[in-house]
């Protein structure tokens, strides 16, 4: 009884903090100029999603992180396989990866602006430098997750490589594959909002930052939250691939 | 051998009063204990035996007050049991969780320290009992340098450190092998004649039962409820070569019946 | 190889990197709008030097405020939520959940709320940081085996004590794991909301010198801010050292 009960215990306190947003606002409890009450903002940001302008910042963040996680998701995987595996590529890079892992690539924004300038391609770049990583490491782990028996078992069974890679490897890996993408457009967006905010003419980031700097605190809290709401919704449906796609795999190991 | 109930009177040390668990509620509701009664007098050893599911561990945390009861009560030197009183009663587990980055010695004083007894007064009190558990050249040695056996000994003293007047012991030798569970049956009983005390002591084994205890309570299952009450004749000091006579052996074959016998 | 010479031997490979370096640049195979040379950034030391200590001196005071607050707030809070059952499940998926928002977006909220001083930057590195130290410690401390809370009740331990003299210390490499990655978080968070809007420290001047296309200064900026996270990574691995406490990895028989 109690389990269905404390899985919607998250849900009850987005609710309750939703409610005590609403009431500190509208009577004051906090500064209705600093906190302005939740259905202000609600409303606000349904008039914005209807403002050309506002859509066109806002596609122009999505295509940025399309393109990036178009990008750092295959070639990071592709080079993490290719570490996980061959064990003489591991050694001669690791150490560099682990340095670069370890380095904030993010003090370096200044430089990505140095060398790229300040449009859509500099947010990509940027962002693909700052997810790359993660998705390597999740890729190696997820090439070394293969059990080499069931390689061996395959082979003796007379399957060929494709075959091997298609429908031995890529259903084993499947879990760590999942997660580390997942990883990967966690930092994909966080690279791409925070290039918009530090230099940029056009963007999400760009358009909320502004919005501080202006105090235009209702249209500010409508950016953020709507990021906030897509970003969280877009992590847990992948999470909840990731599990539906785990119960499923019982027999597997 | 006398048998029998025997109720609470004027000089017991520990006295269970219709002690009765039971876990969830409505058609689910497993009865763990029911009405389960009996009387520990002061200075007796006691061991509890019975079959696996008979509720001796549940009734043992009972009267350490780590759980409490469905029904009943227990009273523990003229004291209801509501909550862990480990000034009154010592109690020991199967493992010992002795703490990792303590020594030997500062686990000993742990409950001390809970109680804000300066340091001085503390290793005063411990190291005494690291002698009578024979832990002297290991008192500052870390609980992974120390074997099963030595742990348990640690957790002996631990108990001891308070002085409590009741030892409660759950399986404390289960996770040892055999020649090392004996020779701890042994030196248990040698610390418990050089410091009294009343001890109830839960176990598996019937040898262990019948060789540490004056009293054997058998217990059976489901649910769980006392069988008998069994006085063990042989004398004190126990030795070894005890378990090997005849009268060991009846008394072993006799509640081996009683707890096959019930066994559903 | 004794350490003297171990020492001399870096101190070589070091000389030798900044030489190539500098002869990189001279010969034009590194391009001056993108980079700078070892000259450079000493030049920049030599002008601006001062401020940069300054600076450095105000980002370290941030940084260690937001260490003081999110260690206590996040461990205090985990070991909370660890310990009582009902609230590590509540907690986790919380938490877990909100590790996908952009952390960056909360930024232009919290220089409307405290302005471009020091608090807005303290507030912002505990927020980024938090998390994952709020996290591990919960889920370290869930998976400590309950017969050491049993044991401590037993020997007369009340809720508290057994919460923090016996849990908290068995959680403590898990907790220190969560330190390690909230600390790295807290250092970057700091410095990038001075490099995004602030009146002084290290990101500030870093960000006050890319406007005016001084790259010496730039990197001069991001060698202090890669010193910093350097540091910090060091005093954990002390602090690590100091508390290194036997854990429980071995086998109980």
């Amino acid at each position: 009884m109690t389990g269905w009960l404390i899985r919607l215990a998250p849900l009850v306190l987005v609710a309750a903090l939703a409610a005590l947003w609403e009431a500190a606002s509208r009577f004051s409890f906090a500064d209705p100029r600093l906190l302005p009450p939740l259905s202000d903002v609600l409303r606000v940001l349904a008039g914005l999603l209807q403002d050309a302008r506002f859509r066109g910042d806002l596609g122009i963040t999505l295509s940025e992180i399309a393109v990036a996680f178009a990008i750092v998701g295959p070639l990071g995987l592709a080079v993490g396989f290719f570490l996980g595996e061959s064990l003489a590529a591991y050694r001669m890079f690791a150490p560099a990866l682990h340095l670069l892992l370890s380095i904030p690539k993010s003090i370096f924004l200044p430089v990505f602006i140095f060398a790229f300038g300040i449009g859509f391609l500099q947010k990509v770049i940027f962002a693909v430098t700052l997810a790359f990583f993660i998705v390597v490491l999740s890729g190696i782990a997820a090439a070394r997750s293969v059990p080499a028996g069931l390689v061996t078992a395959a082979r003796s069974f007379g399957a060929t490589r494709a075959q091997i890679y298609l429908r031995i490897y890529l259903p084993a890996m499947e879990p760590l594959i999942v997660e580390g993408l997942r990883m990967g457009l966690i930092f994909t967006v966080t690279g791409v909002l925070l290039a918009e905010m530090y230099g940029s003419p056009r963007g999400i980031g760009r358009v909320i930052f502004a919005w501080g700097e202006m105090f235009k605190m209702p249209e500010l809290f409508a950016g953020v939250l709507l990021i906030v709401v897509m970003t969280v919704a877009c992590n847990e449906l992948l999470r909840g691939i990731e599990e539906f796609r785990k119960s499923r795999r019982r027999g597997f190991r | 051998m006398t048998t029998g109930d025997r109720s609470a009177g004027a000089a017991d040390m520990i006295a269970v009063e219709a002690i009765g668990k039971t876990y969830g509620s409505g058609e689910h509701a497993l009865e763990a204990l029911v009405d389960v009664s009996f009387a520990v007098r002061e200075g007796e050893f006691v061991t509890l035996v019975g079959p696996s599911g008979c509720g001796k561990s549940t009734l043992l945390q009972i009267l350490a007050g780590l759980v409490p009861a469905s029904t009943g009560r227990v009273v523990i030197s003229g004291r209801p049991v509501t909550g862990p009183a480990p000034d009154t009663i010592g109690v020991m587990f199967q493992d010992a969780w002795l703490l990792p980055w303590k020594t030997a010695v500062e686990n000993v004083e742990f409950p001390l320290a809970l109680r804000k007894v300066p340091a001085a007064v503390r290793r005063t009190r411990a190291l005494p009992l690291i002698d009578l558990v024979g832990l002297t050249s290991f008192a500052h040695r870390y609980p992974d340098e120390l074997s099963g056996g030595m742990r348990q000994r640690v957790a002996i003293a631990r108990c001891l450190v308070q002085e409590p007047r009741v030892l409660l012991m759950d399986e404390p030798f289960a996770a040892l092998d055999e020649q090392t569970r004996t020779r701890m049956g042994s030196e248990l009983l040698q610390i418990w004649e050089k410091s009294g005390g009343t001890v109830v002591f839960v176990t598996h084994g019937l040898t262990e039962a019948i060789y540490l205890a004056d009293t054997v309570v058998v217990m059976g299952t489901r649910p769980g409820r006392i069988i008998e009450r069994i006085t063990v004749p042989l004398p004190r000091p126990r030795t070894i070569d005890m378990i090997g006579s005849e009268a060991f052996g009846r008394l072993r074959n006799h509640i081996w019946h009683l707890i096959a016998e019930v066994r559903p | 190889m004794t350490g003297l010479r171990r020492q001399l031997i870096r101190l070589a490979v070091l000389a030798l990197f900044l030489g190539i370096w500098e002869a990189a640049f001279r010969l034009g195979l590194m391009s001056p709008i993108i980079f700078a040379s070892p000259s450079l950034i000493a030049e920049a030391a030599a002008k601006d030097g001062w401020t940069f200590m300054l600076a450095f001196r105000i980002t370290i005071f941030e940084i260690t405020m937001a260490i003081l607050i999110a260690w206590t707030l996040g461990i205090g809070f985990g070991v909370v939520a660890g310990s009582v059952p009902v609230l590590a499940r509540i907690a986790a998926p919380v938490l877990s959940a909100l590790i996908a928002v952009p952390l960056v977006v909360l930024y232009p909220v919290l220089i409307a709320w405290l302005g471009l001083g020091p608090a807005s930057k303290v507030v912002f590195g505990v927020v980024s940081g938090i998390f994952p130290i709020a996290l591990n410690t919960t889920v370290g401390v869930r998976e400590i085996n309950r017969g050491y809370a049993t044991m401590a009740a037993a020997m007369g331990a009340n809720r508290r004590q057994i919460m923090f003299q016996v849990m908290a210390p068995l959680a403590l490499p898990a907790i220190v794991s969560g330190l390690r990655l909230g600390t790295a978080l807290i250092v970057i968070g700091v410095v990038l909301s001075e490099m995004l809007a602030s009146t002084d420290g290290i990101g500030f001047w870093i960000s006050y010198h890319r406007a005016l296309f001084n790259t010496g200064q730039v990197y001069l900026g991001i060698l202090l801010a890669l010193l910093i996270a350097g540091l910090a990574n060091a005093a954990l691995s002390l602090v690590e050292r100091l508390y290194a406490r036997r854990t429980v990895d071995q086998a109980v028989p």
